[in-house]
């Protein structure tokens, strides 16, 4: 039995049951159109330095989770080269502001399959045998294979961090919430382009009992998970 | 849901002239009343009795009659949502009732309004000033989002709607959960700001400031005039 984590307005999970066996970390959009210079964001004029502080601190909680050997799931939101599935409202939003959603930037098509933008970066890249969903939309349950995993799996807690913390982190985790996924905000490994934003998420996370689970630091999930020890290598 | 209003509508003023694609018909869209029901709204209901500002809740009821009112005129749909569980509790995940018990007062629990957030109950239905008539949906849901779990996805698809615009409680709560969903299946929202409440006024302006990003990255957002404006009989062509 793995010891609860600290955390925001309860200690986390709810009924204290959580192990490698049950429980997922879910890393959302650390791509290079969110967070790096060149990408989709950094071309909308918004500010990447903002989404960047979350990758050390994600980096932190993946590594060990990683080690310990839990289930790693990793999303990307891009679009198919042919864009049949990107909303026609969608594709109308990113012209208007300057970076339409299939058209050249300076790190290939803004956020397209394949493209250096919608990849990963490398701080916190995929392993081999982790997961990686590709959606479409905010929330990585729509259009997506993610709960068919996560209940082949027997997953029932998620640990979630990315980007950005106000948009598809929070589509996804209230989606999982309302799904009766248990749901841990790791607040310093995420990130919003506005501080205000990021703020207001941790806060209404929080707010009611914790209506759509708790929030923690990086650090105390790494605290709780201090005394576990890793698996055999021929274990994992 | 209703009979036809082919008539063309102009676009509604706000932070970007909606629906994106220009003029619109009021049968291409519905209005849809998040959770206006007497669980969150009464002096006795659940929201209020686990210590929530129900009275800010309430603020808007005349705002969300007034959208309701330009619907029904109009020929638009109307769909509700309210937030209820099964007799069973069989649709409640553990951790809800868990956090719930924690407020003091469980889902399925005894209240003044027969028990919380559970079907059928009298804290369940959509408060009188607002209540559904016949033929407009009410879809009953075990979370925040109106999409999880429900059958609104098919009505609204089975009755031709592609536009949708929101009122109701809260705002950081299933309004923006619901409208989120909504956008990702590739509905055009509008967010009525006015017609929407949070019991923090705080939450409401962040909520609002947050889906106002990159120009309204997930719809909208107008004031009910706005809507109003577009519907008047002069503004109609």
């Amino acid at each position: 039995m793995l010891p609860s984590v600290k955390a925001d307005p309860y200690a986390w999970p709810f009924d204290g049951r959580w192990s490698v066996a049950d429980t997922a970390l879910i890393v959302i959009d650390m791509q290079t159109d969110f967070l790096k210079p060149g990408g989709y964001c950094a071309t909308m004029g918004l500010d990447v330095d903002l989404t960047a502080s979350s990758i050390a601190p994600a980096r932190r909680a993946l590594a060990r989770m990683r080690e310990l050997g839990f289930p790693i799931i990793h999303t990307r939101e891009g679009h198919r080269p042919d864009l049949s599935d990107l909303n026609a409202n969608k594709r109308w939003r990113s012209a208007r502001i300057g970076a339409e959603i299939g058209t050249p930037g300076p790190c290939g098509l803004l956020l397209t399959r394949g493209e250096p933008g919608w990849d990963i970066v490398p701080e916190v890249a995929p392993a081999p045998g982790e997961i990686v969903i590709d959606k479409p939309g905010k929330g990585a349950f729509h259009a997506t294979d993610l709960e068919a995993i996560l209940q082949r799996r027997g997953i029932r807690n998620l640990v979630f961090a990315g980007v950005t913390s106000d948009c598809c982190v929070h589509t996804t985790m209230t989606n999982a919430n309302d799904k009766g996924y248990e749901c841990l905000l790791l607040a310093d490994a995420s990130a919003a382009l506005e501080t205000r934003n990021h703020a207001m998420i941790v806060a209404i996370t929080a707010k009611r009992g914790g209506q759509f689970g708790a929030v923690a630091a990086a650090d105390d999930l790494l605290a709780a998970l201090a005394p576990a020890k890793a698996p055999a290598e021929s274990s994992r | 849901m209703r009979d036809g209003a082919k008539a063309m509508i102009g676009q509604v003023e706000g932070i970007y002239r909606w629906p994106c694609d220009g003029p619109w018909v009021a049968a291409s869209a519905a209005l849809v009343v998040v959770d206006m029901q007497r669980d969150h709204l009464d002096p006795d209901g659940w929201f209020a009795l686990t210590g929530g500002d129900a009275a800010a809740l309430r603020r808007i009821v005349p705002a969300c009659a007034e959208a309701i009112a330009l619907a029904r005129t109009a020929g638009l749909g109307i769909v509700y949502t309210v937030e209820a569980h099964r007799e069973d509790l069989d649709d409640l995940p553990a951790n809800k009732l868990w956090r719930t018990q924690r407020l003091g007062r469980a889902v399925g629990a005894q209240g003044p309004l027969g028990r919380h957030l559970v079907r059928g109950e009298a804290g369940a239905a959509v408060v009188s000033a607002l209540a559904p008539r016949a033929g407009e949906p009410v879809i009953v849901k075990a979370g925040k989002s109106g999409f999880i779990a429900t059958d609104l996805d098919h009505i609204l698809r089975r009755n031709g709607i592609r536009n949708l615009v929101f009122a109701g409680v809260t705002t950081d709560g299933a309004v923006q959960c619901t409208l989120r969903d909504a956008n990702d299946r590739g509905y055009e929202c509008l967010l009525l700001e006015d017609a929407t409440a949070s019991d923090v006024a705080a939450h409401h302006d962040d909520q609002i400031h947050t889906l106002s990003l990159a120009g309204g990255h997930y719809g909208s957002i107008a004031k009910v005039a706005a809507l109003a404006a577009a519907l008047s009989p002069e503004a109609v062509a």
